[in-house]
């Protein structure tokens, strides 16, 4: 009994793990104040009715939950969720594939495309949302004055005014941020890929299409997994662009989860609302990090 | 190879073209910055204007007050990577050097944290931030910003720790060197690249953050360049030319910084098949 109970002492408290922990110390403190807590605090306060200046009124245990899965604006936002993340890293993933393929190929002047493609990903988002906001410009903006001018779209819409358009305009500008991300990864994923694998595929017959699948993805296997997953989470997160382009209108219809969650809050001033958005969107995000957190060291040991 | 020679004729071209595509919002801002107010306004729009109007420049520093923003921004940026880097070098050391019980579990949570976003939390945040009584400062700014790519750091310098043999830091251990002191005189020196790379990343970061500062600041005197911008699109006719002048000069710093670490980036965000 005696022995255990020094042995649990010794595995807890010897000098490296004591200069472990207070190394961590000031890390944990820190997450704790303001990370932790704070979630915490919003899981306790998406069972309480809150007034304007967010604070508790009085507890109403799932009210508030009920209120949100009744509202139908809700169940659009989850929508407009799925829709945004879907197909916003489907076409972020098909672009990046398309310019790292493109990258793989060496040419004069190779360097300078690949440092050209990554300006969208390096730049600051909040700048870029402006710019494009300034580029969707209905009567002055460059983007349909080029389209009609060059006949590639004689009449094309307003797009930051009407909802169809609003969706889409915005979504390109997240896709547009999160191409080179993908790029860049495929780009240095197909540089490892060993050349004789395609030497030897080219002996035996097998086209450029055919050894892209057999060799090239397929080589990407893991990559391609663990990038799609992150760029999941970040795009589903993409708070700046909706707000800083459209607050989440015309009519909430660019209103996504987790742009609902500041609407709720600060816009309608319905923090409990907010808080049940909160919960939801992190109790999501906590799934997918897991599988990210476990792909990525079953990879890192592999 | 002779497919190489070949693909070249199409690989050339089309990159050509998507450049000319995704580069689209900075050649609109390289044609408006530079253009008098009145071809900023003329229908149709034209790409190029009929003279440089140099004038701007000087607005833009003058009547705008850029230079305000932009001190808040780098006063907010280098404050929050001085405190990540004290934060998050001593807790990365401890993860990949020391064993303890939880390391794993510690090594777990921070890629999990880093996925995190901020606005989950933002309507408690509020509260904390009242509640220390740091609203409207640089101080609530600099810690925030610090704090969300703590993670991320904390990992990356984790990451580069590994890199380094062990032999060298016993080596040192044996010649009679604490703990402390291979940490300052060994792996500190060796670990520069690494540390740069996460300096830079918690300056990038801090100075793009938005959410924080839209939240958090409410006199203008404080306010970073991402909010002073996004202000000057709220007044009744935004003044195109010198938004897009200062979004040009607020980019340059964090895109010459982005590209010295962004082969790292790539690399820690994408783990061990990706080389660093």
């Amino acid at each position: 009994m005696a022995d255990a109970s020094l042995s649990l002492r010794q595995r807890i408290w010897n000098p490296e793990a004591r200069l472990a922990y207070i190394l961590l110390l000031p890390t944990v403190l820190f997450l704790a104040a303001f990370m932790f807590y704070p979630i915490v605090y919003v899981f306790i306060m998406s069972f309480f009715r809150t007034n304007k200046l967010s604070q508790l009124v009085r507890f109403v245990g799932l009210g508030n939950f009920v209120d949100r899965f009744q509202d139908p604006e809700f169940w659009w936002a989850c929508l407009r969720s799925l829709i945004w993340t879907a197909i916003g890293v489907c076409t972020k993933f098909l672009l990046g594939m398309t310019i790292a393929v493109l990258l793989n190929v060496k040419y004069r002047g190779q360097k300078v495309a690949r440092m050209a493609f990554i300006i969208p990903w390096a730049s600051s988002v909040p700048i870029s949302a402006l710019l494009w906001q300034w580029v969707y410009h209905p009567a002055f903006g460059l983007l349909n004055h080029t389209l009609a001018a060059t006949g590639l779209w004689p009449n094309p819409p307003g797009w930051l005014g009407a909802p169809l358009p609003a969706f889409g305009a915005t979504m390109w500008v997240d896709v547009w941020i999160g191409i080179p991300f993908f790029a860049l990864v495929f780009l240095a994923g197909m540089q490892a890929v060993p050349k004789e694998l395609y030497e030897s595929a080219h002996m035996d017959g097998a086209g450029g299409v055919r050894s892209f699948f057999s060799i090239t993805l397929a080589g990407l296997r893991e990559l391609i997994l663990i990038s799609t997953l992150l760029s999941a989470i970040w795009t589903f997160n993409d708070f700046n662009v909706i707000y800083i382009l459209t607050r989440a209108g015309p009519a909430n219809t660019t209103n996504i989860l987790i742009t609902s969650v500041y609407m709720n809050g600060f816009v309608d001033l319905r923090f409990d609302w907010a808080a049940v958005q909160s919960v939801i969107t992190f109790l999501i995000l906590t799934i997918v990090s897991i599988v990210y957190a476990r792909f990525y060291f079953r990879q890192e040991n592999a | 190879m002779r497919w190489e020679n070949r693909s070249r004729w199409i690989v050339i071209p089309l990159t050509f073209i998507l450049l000319l595509i995704l580069l689209f919002p900075f050649f609109v801002m390289l044609s408006t910055m530079i253009k008098a107010g009145s071809e900023v306004y003329s229908v149709p729009p034209k790409w190029i204007p009929s003279h440089v109007e140099w004038s701007n420049f000087a607005t833009v520093w003058v009547q705008y007050d850029l230079a305000r923003y932009f001190i808040a921004s780098l006063v907010i940026a280098l404050g929050a990577t001085v405190l990540n880097t004290l934060l998050c070098v001593p807790a990365a050391y401890a993860v990949a050097r020391l064993r303890f019980p939880g390391r794993k579990f510690a090594m777990y949570l921070l890629l999990m944290i880093e996925m995190f976003s901020p606005v989950i939390v933002i309507i408690s945040l509020f509260k904390v931030v009242a509640s220390f009584h740091m609203l409207d400062t640089f101080g609530a700014l600099i810690m925030l910003d610090a704090l969300f790519t703590l993670a991320f750091n904390t990992w990356m310098m984790n990451g580069y720790f590994k890199t380094i043999p062990k032999d060298i830091e016993e080596a040192a251990l044996i010649d009679g060197c604490n703990r402390v002191q291979t940490m300052t005189r060994i792996m500190l020196p060796i670990s520069v690249p690494g540390l740069v790379t996460v300096m830079i990343y918690a300056f990038i970061f801090a100075w793009n953050e938005f959410l924080f500062a839209l939240t958090f600041i409410s006199s203008k005197d404080k306010m970073p360049l991402t909010i002073g911008l996004y202000n000057f699109v709220g007044q009744y006719t935004t003044q195109w030319q010198y938004l897009t002048l200062a979004a040009f000069l607020a980019l340059i710093p964090v895109l010459v910084l982005f590209y010295v670490i962004e082969k790292r980036l790539v690399a820690g965000l994408a783990g061990g098949a990706v080389k660093g």
